[in-house]
Protein backbone atom coordinates (compact mmCIF):
# COMPACT_ATOMS: atom_id res chain seq x y z
CA UNK A 1 0.00 0.00 0.00
CA UNK A 2 1.87 3.21 -0.62
CA UNK A 3 1.93 6.33 1.46
CA UNK A 4 -0.90 8.40 -0.50
CA UNK A 5 -3.50 5.68 -0.56
CA UNK A 6 -2.55 5.57 3.74
CA UNK A 7 -2.60 9.27 4.44
CA UNK A 8 -6.19 9.44 2.71
CA UNK A 9 -7.47 7.28 4.92
CA UNK A 10 -5.77 8.73 7.68
CA UNK A 11 -6.95 12.02 7.20
CA UNK A 12 -10.43 11.69 6.70
CA UNK A 13 -10.32 11.62 10.61
CA UNK A 14 -8.78 15.09 10.36
CA UNK A 15 -12.04 17.14 10.88
CA UNK A 16 -13.05 15.13 13.88
CA UNK A 17 -9.48 15.82 15.35
CA UNK A 18 -9.69 19.50 14.20
CA UNK A 19 -12.86 19.90 15.62
CA UNK A 20 -12.22 18.44 18.69
CA UNK A 21 -9.49 20.91 19.16
CA UNK A 22 -11.33 24.11 18.19
CA UNK A 23 -14.03 23.46 20.45
CA UNK A 24 -12.19 21.90 23.48
CA UNK A 25 -10.29 24.52 23.50
CA UNK A 26 -12.78 27.51 23.02
CA UNK A 27 -15.10 25.66 25.70
CA UNK A 28 -11.99 25.67 27.97
CA UNK A 29 -10.90 28.42 27.84
CA UNK A 30 -14.43 29.85 28.64
CA UNK A 31 -14.73 27.63 31.26
CA UNK A 32 -11.28 28.05 32.26
CA UNK A 33 -11.63 31.59 33.07
CA UNK A 34 -14.71 31.29 34.85
CA UNK A 35 -12.72 28.77 37.31
CA UNK A 36 -10.02 31.45 37.62
CA UNK A 37 -12.63 34.22 38.51
CA UNK A 38 -14.10 31.23 41.40
CA UNK A 39 -10.65 31.38 42.59
CA UNK A 40 -9.68 35.19 42.91
CA UNK A 41 -12.46 35.73 45.15
CA UNK A 42 -12.19 36.25 48.81
CA UNK A 43 -15.33 34.48 49.01
CA UNK A 44 -14.68 31.51 50.51
CA UNK A 45 -17.29 29.11 49.17
CA UNK A 46 -16.47 29.97 45.89
CA UNK A 47 -12.52 29.22 45.99
CA UNK A 48 -13.80 25.90 47.44
CA UNK A 49 -15.55 25.39 44.24
CA UNK A 50 -12.62 25.89 42.12
CA UNK A 51 -9.94 24.59 44.27
CA UNK A 52 -12.23 21.28 44.27
CA UNK A 53 -12.71 21.10 40.89
CA UNK A 54 -9.17 21.88 40.04
CA UNK A 55 -7.74 19.37 42.23
CA UNK A 56 -9.99 16.44 40.99
CA UNK A 57 -8.63 17.78 37.51
CA UNK A 58 -5.25 17.45 38.26
CA UNK A 59 -5.27 13.91 39.72
CA UNK A 60 -7.53 11.87 36.87
CA UNK A 61 -5.36 11.29 33.39
CA UNK A 62 -7.34 12.58 30.53
CA UNK A 63 -8.64 9.43 28.97
CA UNK A 64 -10.67 8.72 32.13
CA UNK A 65 -12.45 11.60 31.55
CA UNK A 66 -13.34 11.00 28.39
CA UNK A 67 -14.85 8.09 29.57
CA UNK A 68 -16.50 9.50 32.36
CA UNK A 69 -17.85 12.24 30.36
CA UNK A 70 -19.43 9.53 27.74
CA UNK A 71 -20.63 6.67 30.63
CA UNK A 72 -21.11 9.09 33.96
CA UNK A 73 -22.51 12.25 32.43
CA UNK A 74 -25.77 10.41 31.23
CA UNK A 75 -26.55 8.60 34.28
CA UNK A 76 -25.74 11.35 36.64
CA UNK A 77 -27.79 13.91 34.35
CA UNK A 78 -30.52 11.16 33.90
CA UNK A 79 -30.87 11.43 37.91
CA UNK A 80 -31.83 14.60 38.10
CA UNK A 81 -33.93 14.08 34.84
CA UNK A 82 -31.95 15.45 32.04
CA UNK A 83 -31.51 13.19 29.10
CA UNK A 84 -28.70 13.12 27.20
CA UNK A 85 -28.60 10.02 25.63
CA UNK A 86 -29.04 11.12 22.06
CA UNK A 87 -25.58 13.97 22.29
CA UNK A 88 -23.23 12.84 19.62
CA UNK A 89 -19.95 10.77 20.53
CA UNK A 90 -18.49 14.10 19.51
CA UNK A 91 -20.13 16.39 22.09
CA UNK A 92 -19.19 14.07 24.43
CA UNK A 93 -14.91 14.32 23.24
CA UNK A 94 -15.28 17.69 23.25
CA UNK A 95 -16.75 17.67 26.92
CA UNK A 96 -14.13 15.18 28.42
CA UNK A 97 -11.45 16.91 27.01
CA UNK A 98 -13.11 20.60 28.07
CA UNK A 99 -12.99 19.17 31.62
CA UNK A 100 -9.13 18.73 31.71
CA UNK A 101 -8.29 21.61 29.92
CA UNK A 102 -10.17 24.22 31.32
CA UNK A 103 -8.22 23.00 34.96
CA UNK A 104 -5.08 23.32 33.16
CA UNK A 105 -5.83 26.45 31.24
CA UNK A 106 -7.19 27.97 34.57
CA UNK A 107 -4.04 27.58 36.51
CA UNK A 108 -2.29 29.33 33.47
CA UNK A 109 -4.77 32.29 33.22
CA UNK A 110 -4.08 32.52 37.52
CA UNK A 111 -0.38 32.17 37.53
CA UNK A 112 -0.07 34.77 34.35
CA UNK A 113 -2.47 36.89 36.31
CA UNK A 114 -0.79 37.39 39.91
CA UNK A 115 2.22 37.48 38.01
CA UNK A 116 1.23 40.80 36.44
CA UNK A 117 3.40 43.51 37.93
CA UNK A 118 1.90 45.66 41.28
CA UNK A 119 3.34 48.50 40.51
CA UNK A 120 1.13 49.04 36.77
CA UNK A 121 -1.95 48.58 39.60
CA UNK A 122 -0.91 51.12 41.48
CA UNK A 123 0.61 53.53 38.65
CA UNK A 124 -3.29 53.22 36.96
CA UNK A 125 -4.71 54.08 40.68
CA UNK A 126 -2.14 56.98 41.10
CA UNK A 127 -3.49 58.90 37.43
CA UNK A 128 -7.09 57.85 38.66
CA UNK A 129 -7.73 54.97 36.91
CA UNK A 130 -11.26 53.34 38.20
CA UNK A 131 -10.01 49.51 38.90
CA UNK A 132 -12.50 47.91 36.42
CA UNK A 133 -10.90 50.17 33.32
CA UNK A 134 -7.37 49.04 35.19
CA UNK A 135 -8.75 45.87 34.76
CA UNK A 136 -9.27 45.90 31.55
CA UNK A 137 -7.36 48.24 30.16
CA UNK A 138 -3.91 47.11 31.95
CA UNK A 139 -3.92 43.65 33.96
CA UNK A 140 -6.11 41.37 31.47
CA UNK A 141 -3.66 42.27 28.26
CA UNK A 142 -0.17 41.71 30.49
CA UNK A 143 -1.79 38.69 31.55
CA UNK A 144 -2.34 37.33 28.14
CA UNK A 145 0.88 38.00 27.18
CA UNK A 146 2.20 36.53 30.17
CA UNK A 147 0.36 33.14 29.90
CA UNK A 148 0.51 33.23 25.87
CA UNK A 149 3.73 30.52 26.32
CA UNK A 150 1.88 28.64 28.98
CA UNK A 151 -1.52 28.25 26.60
CA UNK A 152 0.57 27.50 23.75
CA UNK A 153 2.01 24.30 25.68
CA UNK A 154 -1.29 23.24 26.80
CA UNK A 155 -2.47 23.99 23.19
CA UNK A 156 0.13 21.50 22.09
CA UNK A 157 -0.29 19.17 24.92
CA UNK A 158 -4.61 19.50 23.47
CA UNK A 159 -3.45 18.25 20.19
CA UNK A 160 -2.11 15.24 21.50
CA UNK A 161 -4.82 14.04 23.44
CA UNK A 162 -7.34 14.38 20.95
CA UNK A 163 -5.79 11.26 19.91
CA UNK A 164 -7.83 9.70 22.86
CA UNK A 165 -11.14 9.73 22.21
CA UNK A 166 -10.77 6.08 20.41
CA UNK A 167 -11.99 5.06 23.47
CA UNK A 168 -15.78 6.78 22.68
CA UNK A 169 -15.54 5.32 19.45
CA UNK A 170 -14.34 8.71 17.68
CA UNK A 171 -12.99 8.06 14.14
CA UNK A 172 -9.99 11.19 14.50
CA UNK A 173 -7.00 10.78 12.92
CA UNK A 174 -5.28 8.35 15.47
CA UNK A 175 -8.39 6.16 15.22
CA UNK A 176 -8.44 6.26 11.79
CA UNK A 177 -4.94 4.91 11.93
CA UNK A 178 -4.92 2.11 14.22
CA UNK A 179 -8.21 0.82 11.96
CA UNK A 180 -6.56 1.59 8.74
CA UNK A 181 -3.58 -0.98 10.78
CA UNK A 182 -6.01 -3.62 12.18
CA UNK A 183 -7.51 -3.82 8.83
CA UNK A 184 -4.56 -4.71 6.93
CA UNK A 185 -3.10 -7.36 9.98
CA UNK A 186 -0.66 -5.02 10.79
CA UNK A 187 0.93 -5.64 7.95
CA UNK A 188 1.83 -1.39 7.16
CA UNK A 189 1.79 -0.41 10.87
CA UNK A 190 5.05 0.96 10.92
CA UNK A 191 4.12 2.88 7.70
CA UNK A 192 1.33 3.79 9.03
CA UNK A 193 2.37 5.03 12.48
CA UNK A 194 4.84 7.56 10.78
CA UNK A 195 2.43 9.05 8.38
CA UNK A 196 0.32 9.72 11.71
CA UNK A 197 3.57 10.80 13.11
CA UNK A 198 4.10 13.43 10.55
CA UNK A 199 0.85 14.29 10.44
CA UNK A 200 0.48 15.67 14.04
CA UNK A 201 4.30 17.15 13.62
CA UNK A 202 2.62 19.32 10.92
CA UNK A 203 -0.24 20.39 12.80
CA UNK A 204 1.75 20.89 15.97
CA UNK A 205 3.66 23.02 13.17
CA UNK A 206 1.23 25.27 12.34
CA UNK A 207 0.12 25.84 15.58
CA UNK A 208 3.25 26.86 16.67
CA UNK A 209 3.49 29.18 13.48
CA UNK A 210 0.07 30.79 14.54
CA UNK A 211 1.06 31.37 18.31
CA UNK A 212 4.80 32.73 17.03
CA UNK A 213 2.84 35.60 14.42
CA UNK A 214 0.54 36.65 17.84
CA UNK A 215 4.14 36.66 19.78
CA UNK A 216 5.57 38.56 17.65
CA UNK A 217 2.87 41.16 16.95
CA UNK A 218 3.00 41.93 20.56
CA UNK A 219 6.93 41.25 21.71
CA UNK A 220 7.64 44.96 22.91
CA UNK A 221 5.01 44.69 25.40
CA UNK A 222 6.36 42.45 27.91
CA UNK B 1 -1.79 75.79 52.39
CA UNK B 2 -2.73 73.23 49.80
CA UNK B 3 -2.83 70.08 51.85
CA UNK B 4 -1.84 68.74 55.10
CA UNK B 5 -1.92 65.39 57.37
CA UNK B 6 -2.46 65.50 61.03
CA UNK B 7 -1.15 62.74 63.21
CA UNK B 8 -0.98 59.81 60.28
CA UNK B 9 -0.44 56.53 61.52
CA UNK B 10 0.50 53.24 59.79
CA UNK B 11 1.96 50.13 61.11
CA UNK B 12 3.06 46.98 59.71
CA UNK B 13 2.74 44.23 61.44
CA UNK B 14 3.39 45.57 64.69
CA UNK B 15 5.90 47.87 63.41
CA UNK B 16 5.21 51.75 63.43
CA UNK B 17 6.51 52.88 60.18
CA UNK B 18 4.55 56.36 60.33
CA UNK B 19 4.21 57.42 64.24
CA UNK B 20 2.01 60.22 63.92
CA UNK B 21 3.57 62.78 60.99
CA UNK B 22 2.38 66.56 60.84
CA UNK B 23 3.16 67.54 57.02
CA UNK B 24 1.88 70.67 55.44
CA UNK B 25 2.54 71.52 51.95
CA UNK B 26 2.27 74.83 50.22
CA UNK B 27 0.89 75.71 47.13
CA UNK B 28 3.12 75.95 44.40
CA UNK B 29 6.43 74.89 47.14
CA UNK B 30 8.90 72.18 46.49
CA UNK B 31 8.83 69.81 49.66
CA UNK B 32 11.68 67.80 49.51
CA UNK B 33 11.95 64.54 52.09
CA UNK B 34 15.25 62.75 53.03
CA UNK B 35 15.97 60.40 55.90
CA UNK B 36 17.48 57.07 55.86
CA UNK B 37 16.76 54.05 54.18
CA UNK B 38 13.71 52.05 55.61
CA UNK B 39 12.78 54.83 57.98
CA UNK B 40 9.50 55.19 55.75
CA UNK B 41 9.57 58.02 53.58
CA UNK B 42 7.70 55.73 50.11
CA UNK B 43 4.90 54.57 53.13
CA UNK B 44 4.69 58.40 53.82
CA UNK B 45 4.18 59.52 49.86
CA UNK B 46 2.03 56.69 49.67
CA UNK B 47 -0.33 57.05 52.08
CA UNK B 48 -1.09 60.49 50.55
CA UNK B 49 -2.83 58.99 47.32
CA UNK B 50 -4.11 56.22 49.56
CA UNK B 51 -1.69 53.46 47.47
CA UNK B 52 -1.09 51.90 50.96
CA UNK B 53 -4.09 53.37 53.55
CA UNK B 54 -2.89 54.61 57.32
CA UNK B 55 -4.12 53.05 60.58
CA UNK B 56 -5.35 56.69 61.33
CA UNK B 57 -4.72 60.27 61.14
CA UNK B 58 -6.75 63.39 59.08
CA UNK B 59 -5.89 65.47 55.47
CA UNK B 60 -6.70 68.38 55.06
CA UNK B 61 -6.86 69.02 51.09
CA UNK B 62 -8.35 71.94 49.22
CA UNK B 63 -11.80 72.37 50.87
CA UNK B 64 -12.14 68.27 51.97
CA UNK B 65 -10.79 66.96 55.15
CA UNK B 66 -10.71 63.35 55.27
CA UNK B 67 -10.37 60.64 57.71
CA UNK B 68 -7.27 58.91 56.58
CA UNK B 69 -8.61 55.63 58.72
CA UNK B 70 -11.86 55.08 56.81
CA UNK B 71 -11.91 57.40 53.77
CA UNK B 72 -14.75 56.74 51.54
CA UNK B 73 -14.66 55.29 47.60
CA UNK B 74 -15.53 58.84 46.67
CA UNK B 75 -12.54 60.35 48.57
CA UNK B 76 -10.45 57.89 47.50
CA UNK B 77 -10.54 58.51 43.68
CA UNK B 78 -11.18 62.40 44.44
CA UNK B 79 -7.62 62.63 45.96
CA UNK B 80 -6.05 60.44 43.04
CA UNK B 81 -7.62 62.35 40.42
CA UNK B 82 -5.97 65.61 42.20
CA UNK B 83 -2.69 64.11 43.06
CA UNK B 84 -0.19 62.36 40.64
CA UNK B 85 2.94 60.16 41.12
CA UNK B 86 6.04 59.38 39.53
CA UNK B 87 7.31 55.84 40.76
CA UNK B 88 10.93 54.72 41.36
CA UNK B 89 10.87 51.98 38.69
CA UNK B 90 8.65 54.42 36.23
CA UNK B 91 6.22 51.66 36.23
CA UNK B 92 4.88 52.75 32.97
CA UNK B 93 2.26 50.58 31.30
CA UNK B 94 4.31 48.04 29.87
CA UNK B 95 1.19 47.12 27.36
CA UNK B 96 0.80 51.43 26.00
CA UNK B 97 3.21 53.21 24.39
CA UNK B 98 4.46 56.17 24.75
CA UNK B 99 1.32 58.41 24.01
CA UNK B 100 -1.03 56.34 25.70
CA UNK B 101 0.66 55.98 28.76
CA UNK B 102 0.18 60.46 28.85
CA UNK B 103 -2.90 59.84 27.16
CA UNK B 104 -4.89 57.19 29.72
CA UNK B 105 -4.96 58.88 32.76
CA UNK B 106 -6.62 61.64 30.73
CA UNK B 107 -8.94 59.60 29.01
CA UNK B 108 -10.33 57.11 31.64
CA UNK B 109 -9.06 59.04 35.40
CA UNK B 110 -10.26 62.57 34.13
CA UNK B 111 -12.87 62.40 31.76
CA UNK B 112 -11.21 63.73 28.94
CA UNK B 113 -12.44 62.73 24.99
CA UNK B 114 -9.48 60.55 23.66
CA UNK B 115 -9.15 62.90 21.11
CA UNK B 116 -7.74 65.96 23.00
CA UNK B 117 -5.94 63.00 25.42
CA UNK B 118 -3.83 62.51 22.85
CA UNK B 119 -3.41 65.64 21.43
CA UNK B 120 -1.95 66.74 24.60
CA UNK B 121 0.33 63.58 25.22
CA UNK B 122 1.12 64.41 21.97
CA UNK B 123 2.14 67.55 22.68
CA UNK B 124 3.88 66.35 25.90
CA UNK B 125 5.90 64.56 23.98
CA UNK B 126 6.80 67.05 21.96
CA UNK B 127 8.29 69.37 24.82
CA UNK B 128 10.68 66.47 25.90
CA UNK B 129 11.61 66.19 22.70
CA UNK B 130 10.27 62.59 22.76
CA UNK B 131 7.88 63.44 19.83
CA UNK B 132 9.71 60.91 17.38
CA UNK B 133 9.16 57.66 20.21
CA UNK B 134 5.57 58.30 20.65
CA UNK B 135 4.78 54.60 19.35
CA UNK B 136 7.43 53.15 21.30
CA UNK B 137 6.44 50.57 24.02
CA UNK B 138 7.91 51.25 27.74
CA UNK B 139 10.84 48.41 27.00
CA UNK B 140 11.88 50.06 23.83
CA UNK B 141 12.83 52.98 25.64
CA UNK B 142 15.68 54.13 27.77
CA UNK B 143 15.56 54.56 31.92
CA UNK B 144 15.43 58.19 32.03
CA UNK B 145 13.35 58.42 28.87
CA UNK B 146 10.87 56.29 30.28
CA UNK B 147 11.26 58.07 33.94
CA UNK B 148 10.80 61.77 32.12
CA UNK B 149 7.74 60.16 30.40
CA UNK B 150 6.35 58.85 33.66
CA UNK B 151 6.47 62.50 34.76
CA UNK B 152 4.63 63.53 31.52
CA UNK B 153 2.26 61.30 32.51
CA UNK B 154 1.69 62.70 36.08
CA UNK B 155 1.90 66.23 35.07
CA UNK B 156 -0.17 66.31 31.93
CA UNK B 157 -3.15 65.57 34.35
CA UNK B 158 -2.70 69.21 36.14
CA UNK B 159 -2.48 68.01 39.58
CA UNK B 160 -2.65 70.40 42.94
CA UNK B 161 0.13 67.73 44.11
CA UNK B 162 2.96 65.27 42.21
CA UNK B 163 4.42 62.54 44.41
CA UNK B 164 7.79 61.81 43.30
CA UNK B 165 9.15 58.84 44.97
CA UNK B 166 13.16 58.74 44.35
CA UNK B 167 12.79 59.68 40.60
CA UNK B 168 16.26 59.63 39.37
CA UNK B 169 17.48 56.74 41.92
CA UNK B 170 17.18 53.56 39.28
CA UNK B 171 18.64 55.71 36.43
CA UNK B 172 22.19 55.59 35.35
CA UNK B 173 23.93 58.54 36.41
CA UNK B 174 24.51 59.74 32.93
CA UNK B 175 20.55 59.77 32.42
CA UNK B 176 19.73 61.46 36.08
CA UNK B 177 20.44 65.17 35.28
CA UNK B 178 17.99 65.00 32.28
CA UNK B 179 15.07 64.09 34.87
CA UNK B 180 16.02 66.57 37.48
CA UNK B 181 15.86 69.41 34.99
CA UNK B 182 12.43 68.48 34.00
CA UNK B 183 11.74 68.49 37.65
CA UNK B 184 13.05 71.59 38.31
CA UNK B 185 11.76 73.29 35.23
CA UNK B 186 8.24 71.94 36.74
CA UNK B 187 8.83 73.73 39.94
CA UNK B 188 10.05 77.27 38.54
CA UNK B 189 6.26 76.79 36.45
CA UNK B 190 4.97 76.97 40.30
CA UNK B 191 3.37 73.23 40.24
CA UNK B 192 3.29 71.94 43.63
CA UNK B 193 5.95 69.17 44.53
CA UNK B 194 6.52 66.27 47.37
CA UNK B 195 9.90 64.73 46.19
CA UNK B 196 11.77 61.81 48.33
CA UNK B 197 15.43 62.06 46.73
CA UNK B 198 19.04 61.51 47.51
CA UNK B 199 19.92 64.02 44.91
CA UNK B 200 21.56 66.58 47.77
CA UNK B 201 22.07 68.72 44.94
CA UNK B 202 18.34 69.11 43.84
CA UNK B 203 17.46 69.55 47.89
CA UNK B 204 19.66 72.28 47.83
CA UNK B 205 18.97 74.09 44.95
CA UNK B 206 15.85 73.24 43.67
CA UNK B 207 13.59 72.38 47.10
CA UNK B 208 11.17 75.42 48.80
CA UNK B 209 11.68 73.57 52.31
CA UNK B 210 13.42 70.33 53.46
CA UNK B 211 12.38 67.85 55.54
CA UNK B 212 14.10 65.16 57.70
CA UNK B 213 12.16 62.24 58.32
CA UNK B 214 13.22 59.48 60.95
CA UNK B 215 11.92 57.21 63.29
CA UNK B 216 8.36 57.26 62.29
CA UNK B 217 8.27 61.14 61.94
CA UNK B 218 9.19 64.48 60.09
CA UNK B 219 12.28 65.28 62.79
CA UNK B 220 12.43 68.83 61.06
CA UNK B 221 11.56 71.09 58.15
CA UNK B 222 12.91 74.21 57.11
CA UNK B 223 15.01 75.98 54.12
CA UNK B 224 17.71 74.17 52.89
CA UNK B 225 20.17 76.26 53.85
CA UNK B 226 18.80 75.76 57.42
CA UNK B 227 18.37 72.21 57.20
CA UNK B 228 22.13 71.14 55.16
CA UNK B 229 24.07 74.31 57.60
CA UNK B 230 22.32 74.74 60.99
CA UNK B 231 20.86 71.62 61.78
CA UNK B 232 18.78 71.79 65.18
CA UNK B 233 18.54 67.88 66.15
CA UNK B 234 21.55 65.40 66.90
CA UNK B 235 19.76 63.27 64.80
CA UNK B 236 19.71 65.52 61.30
CA UNK B 237 23.15 65.96 62.34
CA UNK B 238 24.10 62.17 62.12
CA UNK B 239 22.01 62.03 59.46
CA UNK B 240 24.06 64.45 57.40
CA UNK B 241 27.49 63.95 58.78
CA UNK B 242 26.79 59.74 57.36
CA UNK B 243 25.94 61.35 54.15
CA UNK B 244 28.79 63.86 53.58
CA UNK B 245 30.99 60.83 54.75
CA UNK B 246 29.88 58.74 51.80
CA UNK B 247 29.80 61.37 48.67
N1 LIG C 1 3.76 46.46 52.31
C1 LIG C 1 4.59 46.37 53.37
N2 LIG C 1 4.45 45.35 54.24
C2 LIG C 1 5.25 45.25 55.32
N3 LIG C 1 6.21 46.11 55.63
C3 LIG C 1 6.41 47.15 54.81
C4 LIG C 1 5.60 47.33 53.64
N4 LIG C 1 6.02 48.46 53.01
C5 LIG C 1 7.04 48.93 53.75
N5 LIG C 1 7.27 48.18 54.83
C6 LIG C 1 8.27 48.42 55.87
O1 LIG C 1 8.15 49.75 56.29
C7 LIG C 1 9.40 50.34 56.50
C8 LIG C 1 9.52 51.60 55.69
O2 LIG C 1 9.59 51.28 54.32
P1 LIG C 1 9.69 52.39 53.19
O3 LIG C 1 9.76 51.71 51.91
O4 LIG C 1 8.58 53.37 53.38
O5 LIG C 1 11.07 53.11 53.55
P2 LIG C 1 11.86 54.21 52.74
O6 LIG C 1 12.15 55.30 53.69
O7 LIG C 1 11.12 54.58 51.52
O8 LIG C 1 13.21 53.47 52.38
P3 LIG C 1 14.16 53.65 51.08
O9 LIG C 1 14.93 54.94 51.28
O10 LIG C 1 15.06 52.46 51.14
O11 LIG C 1 13.29 53.67 49.89
C9 LIG C 1 10.44 49.29 56.16
O12 LIG C 1 10.87 48.70 57.34
C10 LIG C 1 9.69 48.31 55.33
O13 LIG C 1 10.21 47.03 55.50
MG1 LIG D 1 11.52 54.34 49.44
Amino acid sequence: MNSQKILSVIWRGFPNTLTLLIWSFIFATILGLALTWLDLRKNRFARGIATVYLNLVRGTPPLLMLLMAYYGLPVLLKAIGIDIDHWTRMTFGVLGLTLGWSGYLSEAFRSAYLSVDRGQIEAARSVGMPDRTTFWQIIIPQAAMIALPNIENLVVGLVKATSLVYVIGLYDLYNQASNLSNQTAGLHQLQIFVLLALTYWLLVLVIEALFRLIRRRYRQMI
Amino acid sequence: MLLEVKDLQKQFNGHQVLDGVDLQIHQGEVLVIIGPSGSGKTTLLRNLNFLEHADSGTMHFADQTIDLGKPSKQQVQWVRRHTAMVFQNYNLFKNKTAQQNIAEGLIYGHGVDAKTANQKAAQALKNLGLYDRRHYFPTQLSGGQQQRIGIARATVLKPEVVLFDEPTSALDPELVGTVLKDMQRLAENGQTMVVVTHQMWFARNVASRVAFFADGQIQEIGKPADIFDHPQKQRTKQFLNALADNY
